[in-house]
């Protein structure tokens, strides 16, 4: 049991590097990289005077690494500073947009990972039978769609031609719990259906793999029924590996959410993160870049942490 | 006994695969029965189709296969008919499975003891947990688990493959059933290993009194093992007979050809003609006896009329109709000259060693950083001293993880850590790496690897392959390097087709040939070859290695020869050096070795090496070892596992060497009179104690 | 089954690289016949388009398809067939560039790492570990936006995005098939007859990994229409009134209840080049005897 600790203190602080690496490279590149702010924000018209006074108030005049440690013990905190463009506080105007973020990337999360599960496993069962194909032949169309597109065509489908959902998901105007969950409908689909097609044909060839194995074939020739052979002996070792993929499709998901967000304006992080790049809003960009990054690293840290607990191999040394 | 109901019969069965576009059929035509109680063994090389039949025994057709006919019969019902709730009713419970290889039969995420337990509820043989949790804990004990409670908690991975095939085998047993189907249980395993397991089944065989279906391509273990014998080429049945029979007087010229191929430790040489020509591929295989191509008797009707099993003595069938033209086996072998013959010293006795090493000290992961932490490096292999005289061949035997490789690889200078003295010719150092090496000593040393698939290029072509060291050594390029590669191709019997082939369009066997013609191609003074025929079939190998033993003779070449087939190395070697975990425990010529006396460990070896004679009787061997991933820390290594283990002064003080000729040392604390064989029964006894 | 070597040969091992070459698996032949029709309007567009890109009024805005409009029109009133037909080129010139230089670059430092390893190997993994961190929009958004203004909206930095993207993952590719074919048998055999580095890394590794890079390459560029549409259907890519498709889709939104039309047709043109795209790499990687891995 030692060894699994030691293992997962590592990873732990291994990713708590990473996060620190990641963020001098966001606070590089949004804030030092771009040149002088004061003449982005206020212009190239604006006094001199103005200028210093802007450049004082955000603590620019001060050394590179001055500044990045006081943005990074604030960030720590919780205080990102203010937004250029509206001053008011990040904390303020990025915690709600988070919400709502987590609000639909969970929701998608929830629907995706069943219907994965589902449809590799049937994929795999019914392997090159016309029900594989079928569902190769779609998850073929939906990894050359990009979720602009089919965000546009759910709207067009499902909003215009057949008003269930709204075309707008304005969830802050959201009159209950249900009606929220009706308005993230159509976002949540569009991002279940990029990251399904991508991992259903993953884990439909792990599975593919796991049920050509010795050991399924020995658990059938020990005369188990099918079912419990496919529950017992091929997805747990099939899932395992897929769980992996599941982690790189989350980081998916914080970035496809940008586009989906903007397709059915939703009030998130990526609609904000798109005004902010706009803008050239750096506090914004880099609280922004570096929640995201957060949550990815994190999310990896867990799937590793989940595969080290749940691999005999591994927890048992 | 053919009197009696046969338990299971195959009748008239077509198999098919579905390849490349079309169906290829794999078996035609195979009718067999197994009788209560009888263990009936089916022999063939790689691809003949033995796992297709163990697949139809379990009514089992894995994807892409077909039964096109035929039909299975077992217990009124045809197996390959049955709907799948009926065939759950009898897999596992009636006709069970012990597969090839344990390791990938267990589920990796499953501890062990529930894989057990799971068969023995879904059959209701048991009837509640706790009875089948007794059960299983019962049939551990019964296949020699050492305290089988603590192994029902372990998860596959902390098992070593001696225990997870008894696992696997009492998984087999959990339910009683009429039939277990063996498919090459022991292939992987180390030959002590195999032989405890044999052992295992035998005495299991005695005790339950089921019948096995035995599947191997090691003659030795049918002929120790079985008591009928069904002999597979190319999908068809050619011989069926009892063993005893079988090995006496085989009657189709391929089971003569193979049971000639085979090497013996008892009898060496191999005869030339009895060798078996060539390689077929499917597509190549003529319409009526897929022999004939090879056959040394065929006449034109053997090659467009399919042969049937035929009676040619009692419960002796061949499927030759020539089988009465054909010499008898014991004529042929006496006719024929002799092909591979373990040969004399060729060296005289003053001459110079090729190679001399002397306490030499070979380890891994000392590199720079290391050393500045002052970490040691982990020693693999420990003061070995050894010589190779020119145009002789030294082997170094022993099992899997006893350094051999390592030696090689040192002597290659491809290990990081080597200490100690190891002189080429007398003057070059061997002990430095690679890259400080003179282009001299480069091009005398050249290397051959077990597996011909991961040593040759698969994106090169074999014009490619072998003018590599052309280009190297001797700045050979360009019309004339063509020259220089096809004659060595002609060397190793390959002719030009095969020039500008990939190495994936070419068999097994053809590819060793193409890495020995690329070894050849440095014009090498020493061949370092590491375990070169063991993933071979058997009539490959006998092939490969006359080639050797030729090339030999013709080139003057040395061989350092890694195997661990006793066998083989007692048919090519002059001098062998036996190796336990990284130390040598005795050195000598080949004659001094394979006879008394014997380190208690080579004893070990050559006891449990089966001989494809049902005559020669393989002693109780059966010690249950535990797990031997760690190097064992006792001064002398086989302490733990030795039978006459002298006492403390074993894991204390290392052994002396005790001389027994001028070439001949042994390492052990015993004298070389106690070494002498003992009474067997004071033998067994000791035995015995170690198993408690 | 049996791992041991056959004198008989039946398993597939008989169809080698020379034969696979011979005969072309299907997705790879209609794969290539849809790039090969792709690359024909890119190079041809200009002379037969009916409209020049960017002139407007061609027509009233959001006309529905018509045989003066195929694809109708947009709400300049400009031609969207035509838009779509010369947008091709600059796709495919933004997709293709930037998923070149990736996988040079990418290819270069992985397989360097992998074969030189050490501290070398550790900071080059470690550069990959945090770029790999951040998700690739928001890396790219990240770029973009400490870009000045003198390079926003040009394909420069478009190809520069998407090729910092894409660097690293293919960097810890190329790593990883470098550290795998540096253990084999056949480098062991060349090592062991002294071969320099140099010789090593060219007769017997470049040919495994540039097969692996190709695919690699073929799964990279099948994402790169979708990845560059993206920038653009967020406003980030190219200028208007560049026709390209992502922005394209963007401006037309509007459009969704009168003239659909003009807003699919970018995006069905989209859908299928990277059909195209991926089919022919499936192909590709059979005859390479590799498998596709999507990689997001």
């Amino acid at each position: 049991m030692n060894i699994v600790i030691k293992t997962i203190l590592s990873r732990v602080f291994l990713a708590i590097l990473t996060l620190l690496a990641v963020s001098m490279f966001i606070f590089w590149a949004a804030e030092v990289l771009p040149g002088d702010i004061a003449a982005r924000v206020l212009g190239r018209e604006a006094t001199e005077e103005a200028k210093q006074a802007f450049r004082e108030r955000l603590n620019l005049d001060r050394p590179v690494h001055e500044r990045y440690l006081i943005w990074l013990s604030g960030a720590v905190r919780g205080d990102f500073g203010h937004a250029l463009a509206s001053q008011r506080s990040i904390s303020e105007v990025v915690g709600p947009r988070l919400k709502n973020t987590i609000f639909l990337a969970l929701y998608a999360f929830i629907l995706y990972v069943p219907i994965t599960v589902f449809l590799a496993t049937i994929s795999a069962l019914n392997r090159e039978r016309p029900l594989d194909n079928a569902i190769s032949l779609l998850t073929l169309i939906g990894l050359s769609l990009p979720e602009f597109v089919i965000g546009t065509l759910l709207i067009y489908i499902f909003a215009v031609n057949n008003p269930i959902f709204p075309v707008m998901a304005n969830v802050q105007r959201a009159k209950s719990f249900w009606d929220a969950v009706r308005m993230t409908t159509l976002p949540a689909i569009t991002l279940t259906i990029v990251m399904a097609v991508y991992s259903v044909r993953m884990l439909r060839d792990n599975l593919i793999e796991v049920l050509e194995s010795d050991y399924v074939r020995m658990a059938t020739l020990k005369g188990l029924p099918r079912w419990r052979v496919v529950f017992f002996h091929a997805l747990p070792n099939a899932l395992v590996p897929a769980l992996n993929t599941m982690a790189l499709n989350l980081a998916y998901l914080i970035g496809g959410v940008v586009i989906v967000e903007q397709v059915f304006v939703y009030p998130g992080l990526g609609t904000q993160l798109v005004e902010a790049v706009f803008l050239r809003d750096a506090p914004v960009i880099e609280a922004i870049a570096l929640l995201v990054s957060l949550i990815y690293i994190s999310a990896n840290l867990f799937t590793d942490i989940f595969s080290i607990l749940s691999n005999p191999r591994l927890r048992t040394g | 006994m053919n009197h009696q109901k046969p338990l299971i019969e195959i009748n008239n069965l077509n198999v098919e695969y579905w390849q490349q576009g079309r169906w290829v059929q794999v078996i035609e035509r195979l009718s067999l029965q197994v009788f209560p109680a009888e263990t009936f063994g089916l022999v063939g090389e790689s691809g003949c189709g033995k796992s297709t039949t163990a697949n139809a025994l379990l009514g089992f057709a894995p994807r892409g296969a077909r039964y096109s006919s035929g039909e299975v019969w077992f217990e009124g019902q045809d197996l390959l008919r049955l709907k799948p709730s009926a065939l759950q009713k009898v897999r596992g419970r009636k006709i069970s499975l012990v597969p090839q290889n344990p390791t990938t039969a267990l589920s990796p995420g499953m501890k062990v003891g529930n894989q057990v337990v799971e068969v023995l509820l879904n059959h209701a043989f048991s009837r509640s947990k706790e009875e089948a949790r007794q059960r299983t804990i019962e049939l551990f004990r019964r296949v020699s688990l050492k305290s089988p409670e603590a192994i029902f908690n372990k998860y596959p991975h902390q098992l070593s493959g001696g225990q997870q095939q008894r696992v696997v085998i009492a998984m087999a047993l959990a339910c009683d059933p009429q039939l277990i189907v063996l498919d090459e249980p022991t292939t992987g395993l180390d030959v002590t290993t195999q032989a405890q397991i044999l052992d295992l089944l035998r005495d299991l065989r005695s005790q339950y009194g089921m019948a096995m279906f035995y599947i191997t391509h090691n003659l030795g273990v049918v002929a120790q093992i079985c008591t009928r014998i069904g002999v597979m080429y190319a999908g068809r049945l050619v011989e069926v007979a009892p063993t005893r029979t079988l090995f006496a007087k085989p009657t189709h010229p391929y089971t003569q050809g193979l049971i000639a191929s085979v090497p013996r430790i008892s009898a060496p040489s191999r005869r030339q003609s009895l060798l078996l020509k060539g390689i077929l591929r499917r597509p190549d295989l003529p319409p009526g006896c897929q022999f004939a191509p090879r056959c040394d008797f065929a006449e034109e009707q053997c090659f467009s009329q399919a042969q049937q099993l035929i009676e040619v003595g009692p419960a002796h069938q061949a499927a030759c109709w020539r089988w009465a033209d054909i010499p008898a086996f014991k004529e042929r072998l006496a006719l024929s000259p002799i092909a591979i013959e373990p040969s004399l010293s060729a060296s005289k006795p003053n001459d110079q060693p090729i190679v001399e090493v002397k306490h030499l000290q070979i380890g891994y992961g000392a590199n720079r950083r290391e050393r500045f932490l002052k970490r040691k490096p982990t020693i693999i292999v420990d003061d070995i001293s050894f010589e190779v005289y020119p145009g002789e061949t030294l082997a170094l035997v022993g099992e899997s993880g006893s350094g051999k490789t390592t030696v090689a690889r040192a002597l290659n200078g491809l290990t990081p850590y080597v200490r100690g003295e190891a002189k080429y010719a007398g003057r070059h150092d061997l002990t430095i790496a690679v890259d400080q090496r003179s282009e001299e000593i480069l091009r005398s040393i050249q290397l051959i690897f077990q597996n011909p698939d991961a040593s040759l290029n698969p994106r090169q072509r074999v014009s490619k392959i072998i003018s590599r060291p052309l280009a190297k050594f001797f700045k050979v390029t360009g019309e004339a390097a063509r020259e220089r590669v096809e004659r060595l191709l002609q060397d190793v019997r390959l002719d030009q087709s095969y020039y500008n082939r990939y190495p994936d369009e070419l068999s097994g066997g053809e590819r060793q040939r193409i890495a020995i013609a690329r070894a050849l191609a440095a014009e090498p003074d020493l061949l370092l070859c590491d375990e070169v025929l063991s993933a071979l079939d058997v009539s490959v190998q006998a092939n490969v290695l006359e080639l050797l033993v030729e090339l030999q003779s013709k080139r003057g070449i040395s061989y350092l020869f890694i195997s661990h087939d006793l066998a083989v190395v007692r048919s090519i070697a002059h001098h062998v050096g036996v190796l336990y975990a990284g130390t040598l425990c005795e050195f000598g010529k080949v004659e001094e070795v394979f006879n008394p006396p014997y380190h208690p460990y080579t004893d070990m070896l050559l006891k449990a090496a089966p001989e494809p004679d049902p005559d020669h009787v393989m002693p109780h061997t059966r010690t249950d070892i535990g797990l031997l991933d760690q190097s064992p820390n006792t001064a002398c290594p086989f302490a733990p596992r030795c039978p006459v283990k002298v006492g403390e002064i074993c894991e204390q003080i290392t052994p002396p060497w005790q001389i027994a000729s001028q070439s001949h040392r042994i390492r052990c604390h015993l004298t070389l009179d106690e070494l002498l064989p003992r009474q067997n029964k004071d033998y067994e006894l000791k035995i015995k104690e170690s198993i408690e | 089954m049996s791992s041991r070597v056959s004198s008989l040969q039946i398993t597939q091992q008989t169809e080698g690289f020379n034969v696979r070459l011979k005969r072309l698996p299907p997705t790879m032949i209609i794969g290539g016949v849809i790039l090969i029709i792709f690359l024909v309007i890119a190079f041809t567009a200009q002379v037969w388009a009916p409209y020049p890109a960017a002139k407007t009024g061609t027509g009233r805005p959001f006309e529905n398809p018509s045989s003066k409009h195929l694809f109708g029109t947009d709400q300049l009133g400009r031609d969207v067939f035509s838009r779509v037909m010369l947008g091709t080129r600059i796709v495919l010139t933004l997709s293709l560039s930037s998923t070149l230089l990736a996988t040079i670059l990418g290819g270069l430092l992985g397989l360097s790492s992998g074969l030189i390893g050490g501290w070398f190997d550790q900071l080059i993994m470690r550069l990959v570990d945090i770029m790999i961190s951040i998700p690739f929009l928001v890396l790219a958004l990240l770029i973009i936006a400490s870009a000045g203004p003198e390079l926003s909206g040009g394909y420069f930095l478009i190809i520069l995005a998407v090729a910092i993207v894409y660097t690293p993952r293919i960097t810890r590719m190329a790593r990883s098939v470098a550290i795998d074919l540096k253990t084999r048998d056949f480098v062991t055999v060349a090592r062991a007859r002294g071969e320099s580095t140099l010789s090593i890394v060219w007769h017997e590794l470049l040919p495994g990994a540039t097969s692996v890079l190709l695919v690699e390459f073929g799964v990279r560029a099948g994402y790169a229409p979708i990845f560059i549409g993206s920038l653009g259907f967020l406003g980030f890519g190219v200028r208007p009134p560049t026709p390209e498709w992502g922005l394209m889709i963007s401006e037309n939104r509007s459009a969704i209840v009168s003239a659909p039309a003009a807003l699919f047709s970018p995006g069905l043109a989209l859908a299928l080049l990277v059909v195209g795209l991926n089919l022919f790499t499936d192909g590709l990687a059979r005859v390479l005897g590799r498998t596709v891995r999507p990689g997001a």
